[in-house]
């Protein structure tokens, strides 16, 4: 067992991991427009299971189809998706690491809406449009709210019956949860508006149906927005604070959580979440995917796409994050969460040199990482770690273009200054494509059901 | 699904946002419409309110006959209602369509003048074409050779047709009759085949009406009292300086004393005006100045600091610096003239000037342009006490005060100007208030010449200078044509001025035969 505070294991209530570093929720569309996952999502999540990271929190899982962000992610809204979740979970376990099922709404931050959703304005705690994109949605009404509060606790029950080792409450990143968390959306005027209280009521009556139904010794951890930053668009609310963040922390802590997980933002993607750059001439040739999702859609394109007009939006965007560096960007609103509470939390936010996560566990600012682009970058990062290297040979450059392909292109590392070769760079982001299995050959006429 | 119909939320909400959009665009159309519609009415009504055009005449006689000094915006009546008032009033007017029973003339020959008279000029105000007086209405006058002869229009001779003073009394004593309401004005207007448009009948009705009898009651009001007080004035006289005193000035100078209220005085003559520069002008000799003396006329012919067109004014002046009377037709016995010429020589030409051997008129003499002492011209003192130092005060400290044009050179003088006798001819009745019916008369005695004779005519009387003058009674039945001027009356004296009255009547017609020929 080596000292170094990375590979110490990470003892939660009910789950232990057996390093410090968890590979954060991130995914393509890899699956099946009916929600079903696919063997390519068990490709791409086995290899970082492979890579040696502790532990995997799945990427967004919708417990309704209806609060899905982007069509062709795996949901776990039915019952009859167990046995996939479980061939997931055991291809992780099969590489000792653990597998946490983020579940997830969108609400009104919903890319892609795909067939299913795409005829209706999305729930969410407000009716006013997101204020990026101009996705549209509808305030629910409080028995809409209860039966979703039923529905996280019936797919937190799926997961634990499919054997995966804990769940994940995405309250983070603008999400459905954040969009009745944070002052600067929910405009409600009733039980679940208002005071922070009130706001946070669905998420912690989530956390009691999940605990209600999985009992006590299923891991659950939420994931939260330290500070909302919700101004991207200038006139908008600036959202919850950190100290608002404490508190609800405190109060997931009381309801029954086991950790947190710690982001940034009220909006995803947001300047501050990914941190990094955002390469504008990749979203003139992505965003397309996106234009007939919002009514913003066509603007913002145009403002991606015509070089004149995108010193507006970098304007925009990039006037929030100052000069912050992009690793642990949001470490020390952790560690004020963590002085808060008595449950590990997880830190996220750009991690990538040894140094800055021993550092940051050593001095007990936190419990463990989660990481995404970097890993995505190089699958085997812990590896690298645990051969002493600060960084891998060919670091994450925080270029985004992971993010900015996804919505038209299977998820991977884009950034082509890290590979040899275009040609190895495509091999790489379609490694994930490659089956483990023969293919079934539909049943004739009545044969089976 | 209808087809067409959007597939999206989104499509659903960008087709309600393009719907509002088109009630926006809609809206936005309408409202600049309307915005166009209101500014077209709002420019064509500040365009026509501040309109102060007036017509333009190149020629200096037509100028002077018929343009605009500025009168017509504080002074004037609409010409709509101008041209009714003949129908409205028939009785003042003699049942006559024009204004000839007031003596105004009328320029047959001019086709773009030919409702208007001579001497009233027009200029819009406030989008309403207003008429009143330029120059010439006082200083425009006729003369004949022989009663069955047509009249000769003379610009520049006194205007011994007017009867001013009547039109004056017409207008206060109309002030309150009820054929200026605007009902029956409106109706005249319209039966006169003049046109008032829904608007301009609005405007009329509202505005243009309602102020002209605002005007004339207030001229009522504040003239009527001194006109009542003072003895009609008869044609061609006027009394220059009393209604501005009372109409002009704020406040007014009121009451006048009694020795200052009768101020009638007939008009001058304005030929050649540039050789009496640097005279004591006017009667009384009050003001040396060419330019003071016209403008001091034009507010008599109803202008005021604000409406006054100096530039009009000017040209009118340039015009009479050189503008010479017509040589008298009166043919007289050279003999006898020359006697007489020698005779004037003596006793006349050191104060008027004389007429040169070659018919010219010259100006030139020791007192020409002078004032001399009422104690020894001894003519009617009425128009020298019109003229008050507590009046001059006021002309010169509120008339176009803090501008280039205020008046500086009145003096208050003691008696009556020696003037020139140019245009002699055209110029009776004589004296300053035109007591004198010829010159024949002049040269008698005071207590011979006649006390009571007719005003008004211009047939010329050939062998007595002047004009036809009939003895009449003013007592008695007024007379068929013309006005019966009664020497006897405040400021009609014919007093005075006695030189050549001692001379023997042979003496006399000689110097006639001479002063004839002016």
């Amino acid at each position: 067992m080596s000292d170094d505070m990375i590979f110490s294991p990470l003892a939660f209530r009910s789950l232990t991991l057996k390093n410090r570093v968890l590979r954060s929720n991130i995914s393509g569309r890899f699956d099946n427009e009916d929600g079903s996952l696919t063997q390519t999502r068990i490709n791409w999540e086995t290899k970082f299971a492979a890579g040696g990271v502790g532990g995997i929190i799945s990427s967004y899982v919708p417990v309704l189809m209806e609060g899905r962000i982007i069509a062709g992610y795996a949901t776990i809204h039915r019952d009859d998706f167990i046995p996939l979740w479980r061939s997931l979970g055991e291809a992780v376990h099969a590489h000792g690491a653990k597998y946490i099922v983020q579940l997830s709404h969108s609400g009104r931050q919903m890319d892609l809406p795909g067939v299913h959703n795409q005829h209706q304005p999305t729930p969410s705690s407000t009716s006013q449009p997101e204020t990026l994109h101009g996705f549209l949605c509808r305030a629910m009404g409080a028995g809409e709210i209860r039966q979703l509060v039923q529905a996280f606790a019936r797919a937190a029950w799926r997961a634990r019956e499919a054997g995966l080792d804990g769940v994940e409450l995405h309250a983070a990143n603008g999400y459905l949860f954040t969009q009745f968390l944070s002052s600067g959306i929910n405009d409600r005027k009733d039980l679940y508006g208002g005071s922070l209280r009130n706001r946070a009521r669905f998420l912690l009556d989530v956390i009691a149906a999940i605990r209600e139904t999985v009992g006590r010794d299923f891991h659950l951890q939420v994931k939260l927005s330290a500070v909302d930053h919700n101004n991207i668009i200038p006139w908008e609310g600036k959202g919850n604070t950190l100290a608002d963040t404490v508190q609800v922390a405190r109060w997931c802590e009381a309801a029954g959580a086991d950790a947190l997980h710690v982001s940034t933002g009220s909006l995803f993607p947001h300047p501050l979440n990914p941190p990094g750059d955002l390469p504008l001439e990749v979203l003139a040739v992505t965003y397309d995917a996106m234009i007939s999702s919002g009514i913003h859609g066509f603007r913002n394109f145009l403002l991606f796409r015509y070089p004149a007009l995108r010193p507006i939006f970098r304007w925009l965007w990039f006037r929030l994050k100052g000069d912050r560096d992009n690793e642990a960007i949001s470490l020390n609103e952790a560690r004020v969460i963590k002085q808060a509470v008595s449950i590990p939390v997880i830190s996220t936010g750009g991690y990538q040199s040894a140094s800055v996560v021993r550092g940051a566990l050593e001095r007990g600012d936190i419990d463990a990482v989660a990481i995404a682009r970097s890993l995505v970058a190089n699958n085997d990062l812990v590896e690298h770690w645990r051969a002493g290297l600060e960084q891998p040979p060919r670091p994450c450059t925080y270029c985004n273009k992971c993010l900015l392909n996804a919505p038209k292109n299977p998820m991977g590392c884009y950034e082509e200054s890290r590979y040899d070769s275009r040609e190895q760079m495509l091999d790489e982001v379609m490694s994930i494509y490659r089956t483990r299995g023969a293919l079934a050959i539909p049943p004739v006429d009545g044969a089976a059901a | 699904m209808t087809p067409g119909a959007p597939i999206t939320a989104v499509e659903v909400e960008l087709a309600r946002r393009r719907r509002w959009r088109r009630w926006i665009v809609a809206a936005v159309v309408l409202v600049v419409l309307v915005a166009l519609v209101v500014l077209w009415v709002v420019a064509g009504a500040a365009l026509r309110l501040t309109d102060e055009s007036t017509p333009r005449f190149d020629d200096p006689v037509e100028h002077f006959m018929h343009g605009s000094i500025g009168a017509e915006p504080a002074s004037g009546l609409p010409y709509k209602l101008w041209a009714v008032l003949p129908d409205l009033f028939p009785e003042a007017f003699e049942g006559r369509p024009d204004y000839t029973a007031f003596g105004f003339l009328y320029d047959t020959d001019d086709p773009d003048q030919g409702d208007l008279p001579i001497g009233i000029s027009r200029r819009r105000a406030f989008g309403v074409e207003v008429v009143w007086f330029n120059c010439a209405v006082c200083h425009t006058g006729t003369y004949r050779l022989d009663a069955e002869a047509e009249p000769v229009i003379v610009p520049g001779m006194p205007s011994n047709n007017l009867d001013l003073y009547g039109f004056v009394a017409f207008l206060l004593d109309i002030a309150d009759d009820p054929r200026l309401a605007t009902e029956p004005v409106l109706t005249a207007i319209e039966a006169s085949g003049q046109s008032l448009g829904l608007l301009e009948r609005v405007f009329w009705t509202n505005v243009v009406l309602p102020q002209v009898r605002e005007g004339l009651l207030f001229r009522q009001v504040r003239l009527g009292p001194l006109l009542a007080e003072q003895p009609a004035w008869g044609p061609g006289r006027v009394d220059t300086f009393n209604p501005y005193k009372v109409v002009s000035l704020v406040p007014p100078i009121r009451p006048l004393t009694e020795d200052e209220a009768v101020g009638a005085a007939d008009f001058p003559s304005i030929f050649l005006q540039g050789p009496r520069a640097g005279m004591s002008l006017h009667w009384d000799g009050n003001n040396p100045s060419l330019a003071e003396r016209n403008l001091s006329a034009a507010l008599g012919a109803g202008v005021t600091p604000e409406t006054v067109d100096h530039a009009a004014i000017e040209r009118v002046a340039d015009w009479l610096l050189t503008l010479p009377p017509p040589p008298s037709p009166i043919e007289t016995d050279d003999a006898l003239a020359v006697e007489g010429r020698a005779l004037y020589m003596d006793h006349c030409a050191a104060c008027h000037g004389y007429l040169a051997e070659d018919g010219t008129y010259r100006f030139e003499g020791e007192h020409l342009g002078q004032v001399e002492p009422i104690d020894r011209i001894g003519t009617d003192p009425g128009r020298l006490d019109s003229y008050t130092p507590a009046f001059r005060e006021r002309q010169l400290s509120d008339l176009f005060a803090g501008t280039p044009y205020h008046f500086r050179h009145f003096v208050k003088t003691d008696g009556y100007a020696n003037h020139p006798l140019d245009g002699l001819w055209l110029r009776a009745p004589y004296l300053h208030n035109g007591s004198v019916p010829t010159l024949a008369d002049l040269l008698l005695p005071p207590h011979e010449r006649p006390v009571a004779f007719v005003r008004g005519f211009d047939v010329v009387d050939q062998d007595r200078g002047g004009f036809v003058a009939p003895p009449c009674d003013p007592d008695g039945t007024a007379p068929a044509e013309g006005f019966c001027f009664d020497t006897r009356l405040p400021g009609n004296g014919s007093q005075g001025h006695v030189y050549g009255t001692t001379l023997s009547e042979a003496e006399r017609s000689a110097l006639l035969a001479y002063l004839l020929r002016f």
